[in-house]
């Protein structure tokens, strides 16, 4: 059983790096494998670029490389949120939005963007911040609801996340019925996409990737044991309690940073632990990091597919996950029955 | 020594355990029994920490275990629930590995100590030749004792074991019940605090017939109040049992003359 | 085999990692004339070297008022949406609302992106990041404003006359500059011969006008019942060249006196009329 635990990773790591090269080869403007070399070494050599090579420069530096980075965090909070909330809540249905991340990040830019602020620093900010701002407060209001003295039960939290979740949602669509001007922006952004380009989305989200994940990554052995109930957890010596805590608050931080730039994308939080949990089975230890590959590679490649299907035009990358994730999805299910991963 | 002074336990307003009391010895087996809802199964939950008490003390050794956090409570009580929904995906030797935790850091990366531990308390269940097999191909009878070798490898002073013999067939009932006398006879190696004495262990039991033939004491527990506390000579006796559990019973000496046996009166 | 082709993934990606880091050294430009410095509608301040050669449109009412003015030829790349006038089909489409590709619009080398109100503002950040000026029109009418960002120095201009009134044809009224029709001759890349004049509408006398002698005569009284016949009879008109050569032209005043919706009909008309461009 030691041994198994070397290669799926390098397995993840391998098809991850694949990703990552795609992700930079690949856009509606097709760039010679020479070109690109020799921006490479023109870079790296300190010297002058070219007046020819300045398109595949910018293409390469200022456009693919910092979206990349993004797609690939956001992917890999997705998935080891989503991951975590199902061993969490021991549901296989669970996904980083259950609690109101995702409501919450639409509400928030939804408001802002009916303020219609003027562009400048402080307007374009805005509605990134608005939406963490959002997300973080929403995922505040259903502990607030669901938690019981000190402690945190799952079926409040269950019930209070879909309460808040389609209030939020209410309120959102009564915005965008009335500001007709920014409808069409608003749209936009919930549907998932990085509309924002540059490094500074990706500087913004880094700090909360790494506490987030970092700390989720240790998390697999209290997965493990919380599988078997509250209480024989408990009675096993896990605070159970606390742990919920905590897998709760940095979860929330990583999705919200991630989502906030990038929009509401579905699906890589629910089918990418699924994926490899048929893949490696469910022991925690190995579904986290493993997802945090798996989820990075699954979005990139979503974003690919996204940016070449229906060249110049680029969709938003939820729909690609969505109408890819689904299939996946009932795929699994039928596998999954013959599979004993849920009692 | 457990100490369980003046128990109080409440579900909201519902008094379910009131004012009980009763000692248990290291190297001791206790079984508790009583007619549903006597709060046999609260006892444990509480015991185990998950029910707080709202008035009362739980002692080991003159420790207050409340006061303990969840880990350091887990390395002196561990429990052997019912075989009931158990993650199916797990397999046999880490369902037993759990058993570890109390001891491990937050990785939950086990030591080549731990994990001869944990052969050595499949061995003595039955249970080694299970190791790579999956909890959702694992009948009753086999899970149970995995979750008896589980509370081993906890190594703990107190094993608690709630209806470990429900649901399972005659002979299952037999094994299960011989091995946690073995355990408590002869402990497994330490958690490697030094200490070698015998485990004591505190069984609720359903079935009056196994009573005698395994416990040294016994407690009768009705209406979340000890009924009665004592060898089991002095708490099986027909006027009692009959009351606690409100149909005509009958003691009887076992055909080899050394246990009581308690039957239902027939007609 | 597998372990080398890791291997060699994970060098190139730090290659590109590394790079990214570097910065890159580009060749400074040097200045030819003094830069052109405007403030867009956003109020960013834009800064163009020269007037622009390659201007990408990502709207179609800019596309349709840049074809209109005869900087149609400048004009490399457009929005899926923009398919008036027709040459402009010929360009390639860049996207729409939905969104567009950022790396076409870099792939063609544009000096100037033009974005219209419905754009929101991250698309002003995108273009802006990926190293190219971007203008933000947001009133369509104020193209005026940007008109110097367009033109280009030493193109031919051919010198009109707008007549607004000619009942005393020895003395024309006619516009002067910082009219309406001024700003719209001005537009459609021709010279009013009026701004001679110091105010606003005033009369011209027929030595003057023969002075200037100009290219076109454009008749903005013909609602009024004005024809380039009555105009040839006028007496001492006939020495004008205009007239001469038959480039005396009736002109709807009523797409040139109002700042309306007709006012790109007006530019159309102006465009047909001076520049023999055909806009059906």
């Amino acid at each position: 059983m030691k041994g198994r635990t070397v290669h799926p990773i390098w397995i993840a790591l391998a098809a991850l790096l694949a990703a990552l090269l795609l992700s930079m080869l690949v856009g509606s403007v097709s760039l010679s494998l020479v070109d690109m070399a020799r921006v490479v070494a023109a870079r790296l050599s300190g010297g002058e670029i070219g007046a020819d090579l300045r398109v595949a420069d910018t293409i390469l530096f200022s456009l693919r490389l910092p979206r990349t980075a993004l797609v690939a965090l956001t992917g890999s909070a997705l998935a080891v949120s989503g991951a975590a909330y199902q061993g969490l809540f021991r549901n296989p249905l669970a996904d980083p939005y259950l609690i109101g991340v995702a409501s919450g990040a639409g509400l928030g830019a939804v408001i802002v963007l009916s303020l219609r602020w003027g562009y400048d620093v402080a307007g374009l900010l805005a509605v990134p911040l608005a939406s963490f701002s959002g997300a973080v407060l929403t995922v505040l209001m259903v502990v607030s609801l669901a938690r019981v003295g000190r402690s945190l039960p799952v079926t409040n939290l269950l019930l209070a996340g879909v309460a808040v979740n389609s209030f939020a949602g209410a309120l959102t669509s009564f915005l965008l019925l009335r500001s007709t001007g920014e409808l069409r922006r608003a749209i936009a952004w919930l549907m998932g996409g990085s509309s924002m380009g540059g490094w500074q989305p990706v500087l913004a989200v880094l700090p909360y990737w790494l506490i987030g994940l970092g700390i989720l990554m240790t998390m697999g052995h209290a997965l493990n044991v919380m599988q078997f109930g509250d209480e024989q957890a408990q009675q096993l010596g896990l605070p159970v309690e606390t742990t919920r805590w905590i897998i709760i608050g940095v979860s929330s931080l990583a999705t919200a940073a991630a989502v906030s730039f990038t929009g509401i994308i579905g699906f890589v939080g629910l089918i990418v632990p699924h994926l490899l949990r048929l893949l490696v089975g469910g022991d925690y230890r190995r579904l986290l990091p493993l997802s945090l590959l798996g989820g990075a590679a699954f979005l990139l490649l979503a974003d690919v597919l996204a940016r070449i299907v229906m060249t110049p035009q680029e969709l938003p990358v939820g729909i690609i996950t969505a109408l890819t994730g689904t299939p996946f999805f009932l795929w699994i299910l039928r596998r999954s029955r013959s599979l004993p991963y849920w009692s | 020594m457990l100490e369980v002074l003046h128990l109080t336990v409440r579900y909201g307003a519902k008094p379910v355990l009131k004012d009980v009391s009763f000692r248990l010895a290291d190297g001791e087996i206790l079984a508790v029994i009583g007619p549903n809802g006597a709060g046999k199964s609260t006892l444990v939950r509480a015991l185990s920490g998950i029910l707080p008490p709202e008035c009362g003390s739980i002692r080991y050794d003159g420790r207050d275990l409340c006061a303990l956090s969840v880990q350091e409570r887990a390395r002196l009580i561990a429990v052997v629930p019912q075989a009931r929904s158990l993650p199916a995906g797990f397999t046999a030797w880490q369902v037993v590995s759990l058993g570890r935790t109390p001891y491990l850091n937050w990785l939950g990366q086990l030591s080549p100590a731990d994990e001869e531990l944990i052969w050595e308390a499949m061995r003595r269940t039955d249970t080694q030749h299970l190791a790579h097999r999956l909890v959702g191909e694992l009948s009753g009878g086999e899970l149970q004792r995995l979750l008896l070798a589980r509370a081993m490898v906890q190594a703990t002073p107190v094993m608690l074991l709630d209806e470990p013999t429900t649901h399972l067939d005659l002979q299952y009932q037999i094994g299960l019940l011989n091995q946690m006398v073995e355990v408590v006879r002869q402990p497994i190696a330490g958690n490697g605090n030094g200490k070698a004495h015998q485990p004591a262990a505190l069984v609720v039991l359903h079935d009056l017939y196994l009573v005698a033939r395994y416990a040294d004491r016994v407690l009768l527990l009705v209406d979340g109040c000890v009924q009665a506390y004592g060898t089991s000579a002095e708490v099986l006796r027909p006027q009692l049992l009959s009351e606690a559990f409100g149909i005509p019973l009958e003691v009887m000496r076992s055909p080899n003359g050394k246990y009581p046996l308690v039957v239902p009166l027939m007609a | 085999m597998k372990r080398q082709s890791v291997l060699l993934s994970v060098l190139l990606l730090l290659a590109l990692l590394v790079s990214a880091c570097t910065s890159a050294a580009t060749p400074a430009a040097t200045p030819t004339a003094s830069p052109i410095v405007m403030t867009d509608g956003l109020g960013r301040t834009v800064t163009l070297a020269q007037p622009a050669q390659r201007v990408v449109s990502l709207a179609p009412s800019n596309t349709e008022i840049l074809f209109a003015v005869g900087a149609g030829s400048q004009v490399v790349g457009r929005d899926n949406f923009s398919n008036y006038p027709p040459e402009a089909l010929e360009l390639p489409g860049l996207g729409d609302f939905m969104g567009f590709s950022i790396e076409q619009i870099v792939a063609l080398n544009p000096d100037l992106v033009l974005l219209a109100e419905i754009h929101p503002p991250e698309l002003v950040k995108s273009l802006e990041d990926a190293g190219l000026t971007v203008y933000y029109l947001k009133n369509p009418l104020a193209m005026e404003e940007m008109y110097p960002m367009l033109i280009t120095v030493g193109e031919e201009r051919p010198t009109v006359f707008y007549e607004i009134d000619g009942t005393d044809p020895s003395k024309p009224w006619t516009t002067g500059s910082g009219t309406f029709i001024d700003t719209l001759l001005e537009m459609a890349k021709a010279e009013n011969v009026g701004r001679a004049m110091d105010s606003q509408y005033g009369q011209m006398s027929i030595e003057a006008l023969l002075a200037a002698d100009p290219d076109f005569i454009l008749l903005g009284d013909a609602n009024f019942g004005v024809t380039p016949e009555q105009v040839a009879a006028r007496p001492g008109w006939g020495e004008l060249t205009a007239v001469k050569e038959g480039r005396v032209l009736p002109f709807n005043d009523d797409l040139a006196s109002r700042p309306g919706p007709r006012l790109v009909d007006g530019l159309e008309e102006l465009a047909r009329l001076l520049h023999g461009v055909t806009l059906p």
